[in-house]
């Protein structure tokens, strides 16, 4: 089920040459004011939406960048971040 | 020969309240529908799909079953499932096509027979029948098999676990609902759930594209979709990534396989279906999403397996593959708990690719939890709560790169 994903680098690419990095969740919690809840959602959940959701990749066999990029989960296609609007 | 066909349950109006509601037209879904209606006498149930019953994962999976899982809480609950098979044969009055081959399970190194022992030992302590069986053994069982030094990763040994087997999965299917159907469950295909209703922190009614349901009482065990589900429905996030799996078949041959066949190392596993197909599969693309496509990366990659698994299957053609999906939990246990986020809401989900073999007894227990409200003994390990606590099951020796997070 292969499908194209747009490296800020080297365009658009086979998505077997990326590795998945989990939904967007924003930025890593503070420690400081941290708590198990707080952690546990940072590092085990995930909203598993049906439709577009912001998303983190790796160009494993490219250049190795981290990137992130909007997908639809139900047609698994990259998408625009406009169609991440139309879509909530 | 020619008997008439009468249809295996009726379609019933939807009604506008339901004693309980249960999402998803799947295996876990039909069998606690089933459960609550013939164990705990709660037959005002109704059971949503939104396509048709067994159209996912229940009629996509391989129909292997088996009870040799890891950790001592897994067991006990495979085990049940795996005596439930006769039982219900007799009870639904229905051919379930039980066959119990036994799985054999290939090691391909030293690290992998002490991973066995292991297994072994945990299994036979909870009265499952399992063993380790030397390469000269699994050549006995499966003489298709090469034990020579030749092939990428020869063989070591392995683990022979008699009473597992296959089962057929759309007969599970259609018994079920018919069982249920008899005791007065409604079945509504073609209906999607669209909300689920909380009024003072309790459910209170489920929407639905044909109209609302007043109920107190939700099961969603709508299989990879209940991840999705509970977020549209309730934004409960869970510790889910739906990844699809592919299985095909070959062409029909003439009996070799008399048991399963897998191997971790090649990633594979094979059994002959009673038509003669090698049904064979294990692959899953590793990024989230919610459709049932396939690869031609993945054929090429399962014949390379098969073909130095078993040698004299090389040249045979596929002749089809499908895909299904699979909502992988961190350490490939179920999620099994209720009354959360919400009172009278109930999740069984999670259970990756080892929903098959799980369903009936999922379903029992989880019909005893909606039925009394008290957590049935055997499904307190899988409650949501573990990930928070940090009190990750070992279901995987080593956590592999199914999850996205891994």
């Amino acid at each position: 089920m292969a499908f194209l994903i747009t490296c800020p680098l080297c365009g658009p690419r086979d998505a077997y040459e990326f590795r998945f990095g989990g939904e967007d969740k924003g930025p890593r919690p503070d420690p400081e004011t941290l708590s198990p809840e707080a952690w546990c959602d940072y590092v085990h959940m995930a909203d598993s939406r049906f439709g577009v959701q912001k998303e983190w990749w790796y160009h494993r066999r490219g250049c190795g960048t981290w990137f992130t990029i909007y997908r639809d989960t139900v047609k698994n296609i990259e998408v625009s971040s406009n169609d991440r609007e139309a879509d909530q | 020969m020619f008997l008439k066909f009468n249809r295996l349950w009726k379609e019933s109006p939807l009604k506008s309240s339901y004693d309980a509601v249960i999402i998803g037209g799947g295996l876990h879904s039909l069998a606690a529908a089933y459960f609550l209606a013939s164990r705990h006498n709660i037959r005002d149930v109704a059971v949503i799909e939104k396509k048709f019953i067994g159209c996912g994962a229940a009629g996509r999976n391989t129909a292997i079953v088996r009870a040799n899982q890891r950790t001592q809480e897994n067991i006990p609950l495979y085990k049940e499932a795996l005596d439930l098979w006769p039982i219900l044969t007799k009870e639904l009055d229905f051919n379930l096509m039980f066959y119990n081959c036994g799985n054999l399970n290939l090691a391909h190194s030293d690290a992998a027979m002490k991973a066995f022992r292991m297994n072994v030992a945990t299994a036979q302590f909870h009265g499952v029948n399992s063993q380790l069986v030397d390469a000269r053994q699994c050549k006995e069982l499966v003489p298709a098999l090469d034990i020579t030094d030749r092939p990428r990763f020869p063989i070591f040994g392995g683990m022979f676990h008699p009473p597992g087997g296959i089962v057929r999965h759309d007969a599970v299917v259609w018994g079920l609902a018919r069982g249920g159907a008899k005791l007065g469950v409604h079945i509504h295909q073609g209906t999607e759930v669209t909300g689920i209703g909380v009024k003072n922190g309790k459910v209170a009614w489920v929407d639905t594209d044909k109209g609302r349901i007043q109920t107190t009482k939700v099961l969603n065990a709508a299989g990879a979709y209940s991840a999705g589900i509970a977020f549209k429905c309730l934004g409960q996030r869970l510790p889910i990534s739906v990844l699809t799996i592919q299985a095909m078949v070959t062409q029909p041959l003439k009996p070799l396989l008399h048991h399963v066949v897998s191997s971790g190392a090649y990633h594979a596993y094979a059994n002959q279906t009673l038509k003669g197909e090698i049904a064979t599969g294990a692959h899953m693309d590793p990024w989230p999403n919610y459709t049932n496509q396939s690869t031609a990366h993945y054929i090429k990659h399962q014949a390379e397996a098969i073909g130095e698994m078993l040698p004299c299957l090389r040249g045979v053609k596929f002749m089809r593959i499908w895909g299904g999906l699979a909502d992988m939990t961190p350490d490939m246990a179920p999620i099994l708990d209720g009354n959360v986020p919400v009172e009278g809401y109930y999740m069984d989900c999670g259970w990756g690719y080892f929903g098959f073999k799980s369903s009936t007894v999922a379903g029992k227990y989880m019909a005893q939890y909606v039925a009394t409200g008290e957590c049935p003994e055997m499904l307190k390990p899988f409650r949501l709560k573990r990930f928070e606590e940090h009190r990750l099951m070992g279901e995987t020796a080593a956590l592999v790169d199914y999850t996205a997070n891994n």
